[in-house]
């Protein structure tokens, strides 16, 4: 007899309140200041971005620092395909930024009218823009090719940081 | 330390999705065809004389059960022994064999199970009507949940990033040198009967398929698979006592977990993890990472995706750094070049079950150390081989496993 397989429909969830933590202030400050701050390490100086409050290297604390919002494109990729989370989004362009005075890059949300490879290299030079509404995330910003920030904030739903 | 050799090895079929298996039945299948490979060689042994068990079992989203292992381990009548499960990403077959390598260099166990096994295509998403999308989703949550998933990140945005920087710093790999690996890959599967993705293709295709993420296209990535891999580890003394003739003895491990973070790098274009692994297995191993081309006769290499195969290639020492593209196109990586890479047809063409992949490469590895590839076999003169595991966010685990059939060597 032929091999009759028996599926069943199912699905996982949990819901969470998942604190931050020792990192709860960079998101305090994202959401009610449109702040970006990082950490300097209180022993070697090192810059970390996104924040840490102990320094992985020199098992010391790192104080918090204002960053500017502006920053330097390491690398990045414009996706096409994706998971079911984001498919809906595509094609979106993200890469490492590099803020200015930062030691390490963060990844984040690259937003530009053109999305196209040449627009998004490395090195080109990028600024943050802000969602209206925050809600203490990763994606209360973005960053938008300098050349582009003013149509950016210029958007109902987006504004400029306060540095 | 004990010595310790490969004996056995059993590895299902890769394959799309397996309606009429669960993952602890094709775990079964395998750890059967291990025990059957023992005995062709005129051992007699069961499963009641294996003392432990090492499991690769990656994702428990795919598999819809926390602690895989211990269903596994009742499915396979290993009650009352001891079994530990590793979680490494990707590398996750490649980081069971060096833990269960060390459950015998030991002296834990004389005779162990090393048993990778993964079933990702039971995730469905709803909304596309296809699976892909949610198997992805299975595996972005490895990604930093606070920083880097929120953005979208997934495994071959990750991946892709490494080699866009390699791309930036050396002007290679191009995407026609990528294209070459695939090429490779899935012309090798064709020889493989246990693959996937046989394909007999060309560079056009390739750069004609279908965009995933800049620049990689659907022909460079491997697709997920469900299957299960399984060896059978034993020490000295258990090879003289089962006469085994033709043992695989694991002369290196190495092993590293770079930062996952790839903005925290000194350099976003580097695997970092596959240098430091290399390096650690071909010390133990007593090779030398300049000129370990020439001291192996074929490589089971982890080519997620084929930028990644390429740069590997620089990372694992066959070439200097930037040059790994030019060696493809120089056909060193060819089943008839200089070292044949992925004459199995790697991930690109076998699939990826990802905890049996890196065991199934070992496999493979060893296989073909014995002669007992099949049509994929190649040739073997120094008697060594090589097989790499790579994964996680940012590719941060690696593991190295250098195998040896000193009989060939003779």
């Amino acid at each position: 007899m032929e091999f009759q397989a028996h599926q069943i429909k199912d699905i996982l969830k949990i819901d969470y309140r998942y604190t931050m933590g020792g990192q709860s202030k960079f998101f305090i400050e994202l959401m009610n200041n449109k702040k970006l701050l990082g950490t300097k390490c209180t022993k070697c100086g090192k810059i970390w971005m996104p924040p840490r409050i102990n320094c992985s290297e020199c098992y010391e604390p790192a104080e918090w620092v204002e960053m500017k919002q502006t920053g330097t494109i390491d690398v990045s990729t414009i996706v096409w395909y994706t998971t079911s989370a984001f498919i809906k989004a595509i094609p979106y362009g993200i890469g490492f930024i590099r803020l200015d005075g930062a030691d390490t890059a963060m990844l984040q949300g690259i937003f530009s009218e053109s999305l196209i490879p040449s627009k998004v290299k490395k090195g080109k030079k990028v600024r943050a823009v802000f969602q209206k509404e925050r809600e203490g995330k990763m994606t209360d910003f973005f960053f938008v090719p300098e050349d582009e920030y003013e149509d950016w904030i210029a958007k109902p739903e987006y504004e400029g940081g306060s540095e | 330390m004990e010595k310790v050799a490969i004996i056995g090895v059993g590895i299902t079929p890769f394959k799309a999705r397996y309606l009429d298996k669960t993952y602890f039945e094709l775990a079964y299948d395998a750890t059967k065809l291990a025990l059957e490979d023992v005995n062709k060689q005129g051992a007699e042994i069961t499963h009641k004389d294996l003392q432990s068990t090492v499991y690769g079992i990656y994702n428990e989203l795919f598999e819809r059960q926390f602690m895989p292992d211990i269903f596994i381990n009742s499915y396979i009548g290993m009650n009352n022994k001891p079994g530990t499960r590793i979680a490494s990403g990707g590398a996750t077959g490649g980081y069971t064999v060096r833990m269960a390598f060390a459950e015998v260099a030991s002296g834990l166990s004389d005779l162990c199970l090393c048993l990778g096994v993964e079933k990702c295509n039971d995730c469905y998403d709803v909304q596309t009507g296809t699976t892909t999308p949610e198997v992805l989703n299975a595996i972005a949550y490895s990604a930093d949940m606070t920083y880097e998933y929120p953005m979208g990140m997934m495994a071959a945005s990750s991946y892709v990033s490494m080699v866009n920087a390699h791309f930036e710093e050396f002007g290679s790999p191009t995407e026609e040198q990528m294209a070459l690996v695939s090429v490779k890959n899935h012309g090798n599967a064709i020889k493989n009967p246990k693959a996937q993705s046989p394909m007999k293709i060309t560079v056009e295709d390739v750069i004609n398929s279908r965009i995933i993420c800049y620049p990689f296209k659907m022909l460079d990535c491997c697709l997920y698979s469900e299957a299960s891999a399984a060896l059978i580890l034993a020490n000295e003394e258990k090879v003289k006592e089962l006469k085994i003739d033709n043992p695989i003895w694991i002369t290196g491990v190495g092993a590293a977990n770079t930062d996952c973070f790839i903005g925290n790098r000194e350099d976003m274009g580097r695997l970092y993890s596959n240098i430091y692994a290399a390096k650690a297995a071909y010390k133990m191993a007593g090779l030398d990472y300049n000129k370990i081309k020439e001291q192996i006769d074929v490589a089971e290499l982890h080519d997620a995706f084929s930028g990644q195969e390429v740069i590997s290639y620089e990372e694992l020492g066959f070439v200097p750094f930037g040059e790994g593209g030019k060696w493809i196109e120089e056909r060193g990586p060819m089943r008839d070049g200089e070292l044949p890479c992925c004459p199995c047809g790697g991930l690109i063409g076998c699939g990826h079950a990802v905890g049996a992949t890196g065991i199934m490469s070992t496999g493979e590895a060893a296989l073909q150390l014995r002669g007992d590839a099949g049509k994929h076999q190649v040739i073997i003169e120094k008697g060594r081989g090589l097989a790499h595991s790579i994964g996680g966010p940012g590719a941060a685990y690696a593991a190295i496993i250098i195998m040896e059939n000193q009989e060939a060597k003779k």
